[in-house]
């Protein structure tokens, strides 16, 4: 057992900035669900983007970090991404609207990751939570909640 | 209502599940292998499901602004950077940070884009995140075990 430190700057702004592409995201799919399918609004960003990272992989060749064949399982994010889509088109059109879905989903998501750095899951480091880590999501999560249900007009 | 709050409940687990499979898959191969991987299995996937459900191309798609089509390559950056981000910190903060970006970034597109909203709540909203990741960045923890 060691100590963790908090992440490093570089790792901390970067996943920040990440969540900003998620924001752009979500601006771009959005227009196009307005008007096209839902499907299509999935199915399109799937396409240029995988145009795109095919290009982008002949591009850049990065080196792959072992020779070992990942598990076949490895493979399914892209299902479990896309599900995502379809779930979360589904509950928005429900009583909960766009804010109740988001407030929820965020709810699914602290739920899976603890869980999921608790147990080392797939693979990934093992990683128990601090009380500073805990507080430190509830400030976020508390934060997201306002602007979800009250930041509106 | 009971069963559309599942719904939503198990969306933000699935995105989530998504993350820590192509983390996991871009500790053998990258990061971008990992997104690469991740579009091309989601378009077949979609593809299916388009092919069974039909309606694809149903409503106006065409008149869609042209911007609008390029999210895929943002999201192509964005399940990259994913992968790097979970595999170096951790699922938790992985999510914290990237909900943290998403409604911060989300607010700011809101101002520049003029769209409604109220500031009162922007600005409460906003500094409870920050406050939040200020106190992730402090001091290390005491009681944190990386095994």
């Amino acid at each position: 057992m060691s100590q963790t430190q908090p992440p490093s700057l570089l790792r901390f702004i970067g996943a920040f900035a990440t969540g900003g592409l998620l924001s752009l995201m979500v601006l771009f799919n959005g227009t196009l669900a307005i008007y096209g399918s839902l499907l299509f609004a999935s199915w399109v960003p799937h396409l240029t983007g995988s145009i795109a990272a095919v290009v982008a992989l002949l591009v850049l060749q990065p080196r792959k970090a072992s020779t070992m064949r990942p598990p076949l399982w490895a493979y399914l994010g892209g299902v479990s991404g896309a599900l995502t889509v379809m779930l979360t088109s589904a509950a928005m059109g429900s009583s909960l609207a766009l804010s109740g879905t988001i407030a929820i989903g965020l709810a699914g998501q602290m739920v899976f990751s603890l869980v999921a750095d608790a147990r080392g899951m797939f693979g990934l480091p093992q990683k128990l939570p601090s009380n500073r880590d805990l507080a430190a999501l509830g400030l976020i999560l508390s934060g997201s909640l306002v602007l979800i249900f009250f930041g509106g007009a | 209502m009971v069963w559309f709050a599942t719904l939503a409940f198990v969306a933000g687990l699935l995105v989530n599940l998504s993350r820590q499979l192509n983390g996991s898959l871009s500790l053998s191969t990258s990061a971008l292998h990992s997104s690469v991987w991740n579009h091309i299995v989601g378009l077949v996937f979609i593809t299916v499901l388009a092919v069974l459900a039909g309606g694809l191309f149903a409503g106006a798609p065409t008149e869609a602004p042209l911007f609008a089509y390029f999210g895929g390559p943002i999201g192509v950056v964005f399940i990259a950077a994913s992968s790097w981000a979970i595999t170096k910190i951790g699922a938790a903060q992985t999510a914290m940070l990237i909900i943290a970006g998403q409604m911060i970034f989300g607010v700011l597109l809101d101002i520049v884009l003029g769209a409604s909203g109220n500031m009162t709540a922007r600005i409460v909203g906003v500094s409870l995140i920050l406050a939040g990741m200020w106190l992730a960045r402090s001091a290390p923890p005491a009681k944190t075990s990386f095994r």
